[in-house]
């Protein structure tokens, strides 16, 4: 059977700048894998072009989703396929609030009209889990809230939206060990409640303790230069990324 | 050249064409007469088509209404001004009636007597003449042609490529003073850039300015064909004077598909005079023309240098300075037509007044129906030095289609005075201080300018910052 | 018929351009006798026709309060007067709902530590002429616009907006946020004038406009005029398209483009109408918004 995410011989790049080269990835239904390396490697390039990001153009190479190519798709068609990423910095939307704006996500998704009492009963669940104050679902979406709390909201999505494929980009970054833990929780309880899979980009192990890895992808100037287990991303904490990056794979 | 024709013909003139609306005022320019007109013309053999167009323009001219909108140019005397050129054959005869602040300039950025003498308008013939000649020789080896544009004329190989775009771009109905060019238009430059060719060396008009006669109603006409580029300069750091305080000179370029030509200018004339230049380019498809314009001299000027993109994906990009210190009223910008799709324009302007000069970023985006995915940023910049001068921002767009993309951003405000501390903490005189500031602020022209034209900048930042502190 | 010249743009620019000034037939915004309207608290106030003028003198220290509902299909005049005296604070709402010609105009004089709030929502309109005027004359003086408009089918609207800082440490803010759709005009301009000894003031001023048809015709004209030198002014425009990370961030939460349009083009009048704080604003602007779909509405269901 066809894995749930294929991607071939990926090469892309930002005004003739090629920043990706020939990555290839893999990623089974339920699988979580971990997207490591030092910064400028091309983790959220990468992430960002699973996502169909028009900043960057494909040069080369494809991304199948549940066989189906995908390489040229607008993102809003691949969110309808089941593909949602958590930016690194999400950004701000005046006027448009977060109930708002997620009731016509999950109406587009789904292509269903929501019943506001199930979407408002379904978002403060997910809020409780996240530990957010109820009062975000109606301020404008990601205005004004801090680091952490834009962080949550891209959790809540998450939850609410109920993807099959979760790349989460640096979610952990900035946030403190409180913070972490509650995020981790979000995370948990979607892999509880959907099965979906997961690709993690992240620089350190917290966020991937109560996760079972099942792939380490360790990338740097745009290649992957090394592929292993769960034990990967446990040793490049320890030791580095130096001796992956420096002897090639 | 037949081709040459039906592209000019074909451009859709309602686009840029914007004619002003006669209305009944003063006019001036009754002094001049047709008899004038047509002795200029006898001096310099016109071919018939010229002594018409003269002598058509010249009607335009006494029809069409003063400009009523900017500067005040209310001490402009055009009459006695054409009549002047007429009769005194347009130089100063004497080193000794050349103004004293013009000659110490002179003394202060270094340059020989020789060349002062000539950029004063006064004496013979300057021996970059010379220069000229080997750079001429040089670029015609690749089939370019860079020669001045009266003589071309009469040359047969030249003259109907010359006819079929001379002020096609830039008709005499297109304000006041483009009329009066029309009439009394003499010298300039003709470059042709046949397809392909790409100029490596800039060609600069300033050994040609120098030459007796031209520089106030010059022309200047570039051709680019396909595929070809170039790099043209005009005027130099050293401020030029003629007792006849008039420029109305007219720049007309004509980009080609996937042509590139970039216009540089330094233009420092002498603070008696009124700079009422007209310059416009018309970009092919895939052409792009870049202006870097600096502007420092003048009493009054108005120059808004037009890009009209006519083919899918042109672009323009417009990189200027002004500066306008005592006496000066220096009302400068740039103006965008998107014509085609998927154009993009860009400007970026800085502007600085001081001792009480007045400067003026005026600036029309124009993007039309046709012109569906274009994109314009505009940003503009401006430092008041103090409280007796002036700073004023008059930016307009005009947006006629739902998928274009347009952002203007503008600022104005004074140095800091925590940059000048932290400076002069560093052992900066405040006057240096100052000066460095200024000049940081001009970068983004500077850095676009050939290395000796962005020294001659810097150092004219400096003379001109001189004094600044009470 | 007299004509008259309005909107004049307080230094003119290239005449082709067209913006330097409007010039309409003087009764079609309405005849007859002046109705001067002078309330002495907060007013609430509807004006469907006629010649108007509403005086608002905000006494020392004193808070006042107006929301002006302009509707209605026959031609009008609005003439607004406000005087904000030392240390007051004046809000002023106006709700355009024209289905005809009107010509507004608002004249504010601005004393020391005063401020003007004025918050203006046009709703279509056949030809709507609006002149706003702030001079910011007393130390310490504040005028804060927020300006709203939604244009649809051959509506035509024309603002001319100037900010004239005298006073020392004066501000100003201006902020314009509009949709343009079907075959409608718009000319917006704003004007900051810093004179000579208004040392300190700030200006800002900034125009979103979001086109949604490619027959819509929108002019921006923004100018700064200086002539002292510690100020700080700005302005920026954005015409057009809506900014490319939030439209990404947008569609990959599967919004399709079109979409993401119509919901911003709700939530640039909507933030405006919110800022009034006045709920029958907020009903009538959400009421004229259409498909909206705000929560409140949506209980109801």
């Amino acid at each position: 059977m066809s894995q749930l995410l294929e991607i071939k011989g990926l090469t892309a790049g930002i005004e003739g700048k090629t920043l990706l080269h020939g990555i290839d990835l893999t990623v089974g239904a339920g699988e979580t894998h971990v997207l490591m390396g030092p910064n400028g490697a091309g983790k959220s390039t990468l992430g960002s072009v699973i996502m169909g990001s028009p900043e960057y153009a494909v040069s080369g190479g494809s991304i199948l989703f549940k066989g189906e190519d995908i390489t040229d798709e607008s993102a809003d068609k691949r969110a309808k396929r089941g593909i949602f990423l958590s930016f690194q910095d999400p950004v701000e939307i005046a006027g448009v609030s977060l109930s708002e704006f997620l009731r016509n996500a999950l109406e587009q998704l789904t292509g269903k009209h929501t019943k506001l009492w199930d979407h408002k009963k379904k978002l403060k669940q997910c809020m409780e889990i996240l530990g957010m104050d109820s009062a975000y679902a109606d301020r404008d979406l990601n205005v004004g809230f801090s680091g952490g709390e834009k962080k949550k909201a891209e959790i809540l999505q998450l939850l609410v939206l109920e993807p099959q494929l979760a790349i989460l980009d640096e979610t952990d970054s900035g946030l403190d060990v409180d913070a972490v833990k509650t995020v981790s929780a979000g995370i948990e309880e979607y892999k509880r409640r959907t099965g979906g899979s997961l690709i993690v980009i992240t620089h350190n192990t917290r966020i991937l303790d109560a996760l079972k890895v099942d792939k380490t992808h360790i990338l740097a100037a745009g290649k992957t230069v090394a592929e292993g287990g769960a034990e990967l991303a446990g040793d490049v904490i320890e030791h580095g990324f130096e001796r992956y990056i420096n002897g090639g794979k | 050249m037949s081709e040459e024709k039906t592209k000019v013909a074909d451009i859709d003139r309602s686009l840029y064409d914007f004619r002003y609306e006669e209305d009944e005022r003063d006019f001036l320019g009754s002094g001049i007469t047709a008899d004038i007109i047509g002795a200029l013309s006898d001096e310099k053999g016109d071919t018939d088509w010229m002594r018409e167009f003269r002598l058509r323009s010249l009607e335009i001219y006494r029809r069409m209404p003063m400009v009523n909108w900017g500067p005040s140019i209310e001490g402009l005397d055009v009459d006695n001004i054409v009549t002047y050129i007429r009769t005194k054959s347009r130089m100063n005869s004497d080193w000794n009636d050349v103004p004293a602040d013009i000659k110490d300039t002179f003394e202060k950025l270094g340059i020989p007597q020789a060349e002062r003498e000539s950029l004063a308008g006064v004496g013979a013939q300057y021996d970059s003449e010379l220069v000229y000649h080997n750079v001429r020789k040089e670029v015609a080896e690749s089939g370019v042609v860079y020669t001045d544009l009266e003589s071309a004329m009469h040359d047969e190989r030249y003259a109907e490529l010359i006819r079929s775009h001379f002020m096609k771009l830039v008709p005499p109905t297109d304000h006041k003073f483009a009329a009066l060019h029309g009439a009394v238009w003499s010298g300039g430059s003709f470059v042709y850039v046949p397809a392909g060719v790409k100029t490596e060396i800039p060609l600069q008009s300033y050994f040609r300015l120098n030459a007796r006669g031209a520089g106030q109603f010059e022309h200047t006409l570039i051709i680019l064909e396909e595929n070809s580029s170039l790099h043209f300069i005009e005027g130099c750091s050293a401020p030029k004077y003629y007792e006849a305080g008039l420029h109305a000179g007219c720049v007309e370029l004509y980009v080609g598909r996937n042509a590139s030509l970039r216009y540089s200018t330094i233009e420092n004339w002498s603070k008696n005079m009124y700079n009422l230049n007209t310059k416009r380019a018309l970009v092919e498809e895939g052409g792009k023309i870049e202006w870097v314009s600096g502007s420092f001299g003048s009493h009054v000027s108005y120059l808004y240098p037009m890009s009209i993109l006519n083919g899918r994906g042109a672009r323009a990009e417009f990189t200027g300075i002004t500066f306008a210190g005592e006496g000066q009223e220096l009302d400068t910008g740039a103006k965008i037509v998107h014509n085609a799709p998927d154009t993009s324009s860009y400007i970026n302007t800085k502007s600085i007044s001081k001792d009480g000069g007045i400067s003026t970023f005026r600036s029309a985006v124009t993007v039309n129906e046709k012109a569906v995915g274009s994109k314009s940023s505009v940003s503009c910049e401006s430092l008041m030095l103090d409280s007796i001068s002036r700073s004023d921002t008059i930016p307009v767009m005009d947006i006629r289609t739902d998928k274009a993309d347009v952002g203007h951003e503008a600022k104005i405000g004074r140095i800091s005075d925590d940059t000048v501390f932290y400076l002069m903490s560093r052992g900066l005189s405040e006057e240096d201080a100052k000066a460095m500031i200024v000049r940081g602020f001009a970068d983004n022209v500077s850095k676009e300018l050939p290395l000796e034209y962005a020294v001659e900048m810097n150092n004219l930042i400096g003379l001109e910052m001189k004094g600044s502190i009470g | 018929m007299e004509n008259v010249i309005l909107n004049r743009l307080p230094v003119p620019t290239f005449r082709w351009l067209k913006v330097n000034e409007v010039s309409r037939a003087e009764n079609e915004f309405g005849t007859g006798a002046e109705n001067v309207i002078q309330p002495d608290d907060d007013a609430r106030i509807e004006i469907t026709g006629g010649r108007n003028r509403l005086v608002i003198n905000a006494a020392e220290n004193s808070r006042r309060e107006a929301v002006v509902f302009i509707s209605g299909s026959e031609g009008k005049t609005v003439v607004t007067e406000v005087n904000a005296a030392a240390g007051a604070e004046v809000k002023l709402v106006q709700v355009y709902e024209n289905s005809g010609a009107a010509n507004s105009s608002v004249n504010a004089e601005i004393a020391e530590n005063a401020a003007l709030e004025l918050i203006q929502l046009y709703i279509g309109g056949a030809d709507t002429v609006s002149g706003i005027n702030a001079e910011l004359a007393g130390r310490c003086s504040k005028f804060r616009a927020d300006i709203g408009y939604l244009l649809d089918g051959t509506d035509k609207l024309d603002i001319n907006l100037t900010a004239r800082h005298s006073g020392k440490k004066s501000s100003s803010e201006i902020a314009v946020k509009g949709v343009m759709r079907g075959h409608s005009e718009k000319i917006f301009r704003g004007t900051i004038d810093f004179l000579k000894g208004a040392a300190g003031a700030k200006g800002k001023e900034n125009e979103d406009v979001l086109t949604l048809d490619e027959t819509v015709r929108s002019k921006t004209v923004p100018l700064i005029l200086c002539a002292e030198e510690d100020v700080e002014g700005s302005h920026g425009a954005v015409i057009g398209r809506i900014d490319e990370n939030q439209m990404f961030y947008m569609q990959s939460r599967g919004i399709p483009e079109d979409k993401i349009y119509e919901m911003m083009a709700r939530a640039q009048i909507a933030q405006i109408a919110e800022k009034t704080g006045d709920s029958e604003t907020i009903g009538r602007v959400g009421a004229a918004l259409g498909g909206g779909d705000s929560d409140e509405q949506l209980y109801k269901e």
